[in-house]
């Protein structure tokens, strides 16, 4: 069946996540994803561990869909195929230094001349301008900058990171996938193509518009809730008679009747210290003093009960050993076994987007570095005589 | 207000409320779309979010510049007929789990007949299968079941979430790509179709690499810092603060003069250290365990110190901030993040500008958030309604 990226070209010329998952997600949806390496590959996310079978986990998670050429772009030749490749693709994507790609004459200017349709996207840490222009960086240098570690850990405790180090990676990677789509769009309505800037900090801090809303309406620095929210309650987990802790959320007020009714507190309803989402947040101790006794009075499983037959979003806290083969994630392919050359087979994450018309994906495996060299270019009506 | 942005002259209806949605109808909005707001009386739960500035939650007014307000009652069915007729015409429509399951004839087999070009949005809690399809999601609820809560905080200790709302607004980033990429195929096909996206599977995306890192590695140390019993990252304690740093660039020369300058040359034979360092930081193996040796080194020197030590050895250092340094920090300012917009109301408020940058067809911000039912007149106008009419409609209740 036809993929609603058939014959777009992707030149993705990018290292380590974020440019990586943004064009893995473009191939997931049909581009043709041709991903440039030096010779040897990108040492960075190949050395991520763990490794399965010596390569890196960074390398095999980021690069599925995609075809795999080295180019040493420190040689003339290789960088005649690279201007070639460059000539004859839709959108390219590169996350070097300022300056780097001018200096391999692969810089926006020139590759707009060569291609004036082409969709050039410039990734970077914290932007190609300001004191920070030229530091590099990554996941967890980003979580401290950003401020993302002060809303997060336990309440009247100290900020703390998200272990799992890809979270702004790939948000900022979804970001650029959204921006390319969103460029090929206005490229069929223009004819031209354009560059695309986009940088880690700005991403992250989008990502926390609603904490941030807070600290710029009322210049008070917001501080961890442990599980609890800040602007919806009762929203955080309540730890119940089996010593199980239970996420509830009442995110509107029309969830709060049925709450209480689960809880059989339904004197709560209309108490005006509770009546509305505002009065619960703003007595939300006075609140969680009546509510925590109640749940640690029964099981979770009691409570999960009770609030699901009353549709108020309720949920245990789950792992991996839990989430593999649960109904609800092999129902939606959520995580979902893949076949490959190189590593066996695969647990990987399912596609986020489901289309109705014109299905993406499967997933397939992309492959060493070098793999397919002689393929793209002969494809391409090249020889590689680098080597 | 020069070049037209990359969706100019597209409309898009908009029926969900509180995060994720209208994260994703801000994002069509930033790119030039004509946002319709439909909400029901009442308005959308977004708005009683504190803190409130001038009685506008300041929570709505992140997640809303960009759009019209129109108050409909879409559970009646004269309510549900007018967001048809709006839909008629209409490039995309939004909705939700809450608002579908109270909206009558406003699925896509009910609007694609009426207009076979729509793309419909169906944003969901945990996906359309399965044995929650229709069950209610929260922010928490979908962090802990996709085991968010697993790297963070102390085991044994009551759960933490992520301070950001990254259930609604990253789920709100799949669904803004999956209505792009329809209106893509739209543009080079003339079909449109139906897209979904769930908060349960957008997050479980999200963590992608941890389930490929666990399927069957060589040796297991964690992915990262992904440990499950690793303890939680503060960064590294410092004389005035708390820094965060990674060496991976350097070299035997620079490594040496690291110890030096911070007097740490009795680990140049601890094997933890081995290779400049690269598995005694950031997210080395033996990071977590070598830290007190680094702290104990630390604290005799300020954070901008040794952040200026590492960045001169090819390093990267930063210090642990919070929103006041952030929002005060240089580089903010050069890239212009934080925007101001006037409100009626609320006055000049803070937020971050579209993230990102098109050389010519640029997103903008061209309208501030919408008072509720702000543009009911104007947009039940346009659609032709008489001035009578939208009259009875408000005497009904069926408009606002």
């Amino acid at each position: 069946m036809a993929q609603i990226l058939d014959g777009i070209r992707i030149f993705d010329m990018t290292i380590a996540a974020v440019g990586p998952w943004a064009t893995k997600l473009l191939g997931a949806l049909g581009a043709d994803v041709i991903k440039v390496e030096p010779p040897g590959g990108d040492v960075l996310s190949k050395s991520v561990p763990p490794m399965i079978r010596g390569m890196g986990i960074l390398y095999i998670s980021a690069n599925h869909n995609k075809r795999h050429i080295e180019l040493d772009l420190k040689r003339e030749a290789d960088r005649a195929v690279a201007l070639r490749i460059l000539e004859k693709s839709d959108v390219l994507v590169q996350n070097m230094r300022p300056g780097v790609a001018e200096r391999l004459g692969l810089g926006y200017d020139a590759a707009a001349k060569l291609n004036p349709r082409l969709i050039y996207v410039a990734a970077s840490a914290y932007g190609r301008v300001g004191p920070m222009a030229v530091e590099a960086g990554i996941d967890p240098t980003l979580q401290a900058f950003s401020g993302w570690c002060g809303v997060t850990g336990p309440e009247h405790g100290r900020g703390e990171m998200f272990r799992h180090l890809a979270h702004l990676d790939l948000t900022t990677a979804s970001m650029i996938t959204q921006s390319v789509l969103q460029a090929l769009i206005a490229r069929e309505r223009t004819g031209q193509g354009q560059k695309v800037e986009i940088e880690m900090l700005t991403a992250a801090m989008a990502l926390q518009s609603t904490r941030l809303a807070e600290y710029l309406a009322t210049a008070v620095q917001p501080r961890p809730l442990g599980s609890a929210a800040a602007a919806t309650a009762p929203h955080q987990a309540f730890e119940c008679e089996d010593s199980r802790y239970l996420a509830v959320g009442v995110e509107r007020d029309d969830q709060w009747p049925g709450f209480c009714r689960a809880l059989k507190l339904d004197q709560l309803i209309n108490d005006p210290r509770f009546a509305s989402n505002a009065a619960r947040v703003r007595n939300r101790a006075e609140l969680v003093s009546i509510l925590a006794p109640r749940f640690a009075s029964k099981p979770a499983t009691w409570w999960m009960i009770r609030l699901t037959r009353e549709k108020v979003p309720n949920g245990p806290f789950l792992t991996f050993a839990e989430l593999r083969h649960h109904p609800q994630v092999t129902a939606n392919a959520h995580i979902a076994d893949l076949d490959t050359p190189h590593w066996g087979t695969l647990s990987t994450e399912g596609l986020p987007w489901r289309f109705g018309r014109t299905p993406a994906g499967p997933l397939r495996a992309g492959g060493m570095p070098g793999e397919h060299t002689a393929e793209v270019l002969a494809e391409l009506g090249m020889v590689n005589d680098s080597k | 207000m020069s070049s037209p942005g990359s969706l100019e002259g597209l409309r898009v209806i908009d029926i969900t409320s509180g995060l994720c949605g209208p994260w994703c109808s801000m994002q069509l909005g930033d790119a030039g779309a004509d946002v319709i707001k439909i909400e029901l009386p009442g308005g959308d739960s977004a708005r009683s979010m504190p803190p409130f500035i001038a009685d506008e939650s300041a929570v709505f007014l992140s997640l809303n510049r960009n759009k019209q307000s129109i108050v409909i009652d879409y559970r009646t069915s004269d309510g549900a007929e007018l967001v048809r007729r709006l839909a008629r015409s209409a490039d995309v429509f939004i909705e939700d789990l809450a608002s579908a399951a109270l909206a009558h004839g406003l699925s896509y087999e009910h609007l694609r007949r009426e207009n076979p070009r729509i793309v419909h949005c169906a944003i969901s809690a945990f996906g359309e299968d399965g044995p929650l399809k229709d069950a209610p999601g929260s922010e928490l609820v979908v962090q802990a079941m996709a085991e968010y809560a697993a790297s963070l905080g102390k085991i044994g200790d009551p759960p933490v979430r992520l301070g950001a709302d990254v259930a609604a607004l990253n789920t709100g980033i799949f669904a803004t790509q999956a209505i792009l990429a329809a209106l893509f195929h739209r543009a080079r096909s003339g079909e449109g179709q139906r897209v979904s996206v769930s908060q349960f599977g957008s997050l479980l995306h999200m963590r992608g690499i941890m389930w490929q890192a666990m399927t069957d590695p060589d040796d297991w140390y964690g992915f990262h810092l992904d440990h499950y019993t690793h303890p939680p990252e503060y960064g590294y304690q410092t004389a005035d603060g708390a820094i965060y740093f990674i060496l991976r660039r350097g070299n035997t020369e620079d490594w040496d003069r690291l110890l030096l300058e911070l007097d740490m040359m009795h680990v140049l034979d601890d094997p933890r250290f081995a290779d400049c360092g690269r598995l005694a930081t950031g997210v080395g193996r033996y990071a977590a365990e070598v830290k007190p040796i680094w702290e104990e080194a630390f604290k005799r020197h300020t954070s901008a110190d040794i952040v200026k030590l590492i960045h001169s050895l090819g390093g990267d250092a930063v210090p642990m901030m919070d929103y006041d340094s952030l929002i005060a920090h240089p580089q903010v300012e050069a890239l212009g993040a934080i925007v101001e917009i006037d409100h009626p109301k609320a006055g000049a408020f803070k937020t971050i500008r579209p993230v990102a940058r098109f050389s010519a067809t640029p997103n903008a911000i061209r309208r501030p958030p919408p008072m509720l039912g702000e543009h009911t007149n104007q947009v039940l106008a346009a659609l032709g309604l008489e001035d009578t009419e939208i009259a009875r409609l408000r005497s009904l209740g069926i408009v606002a």
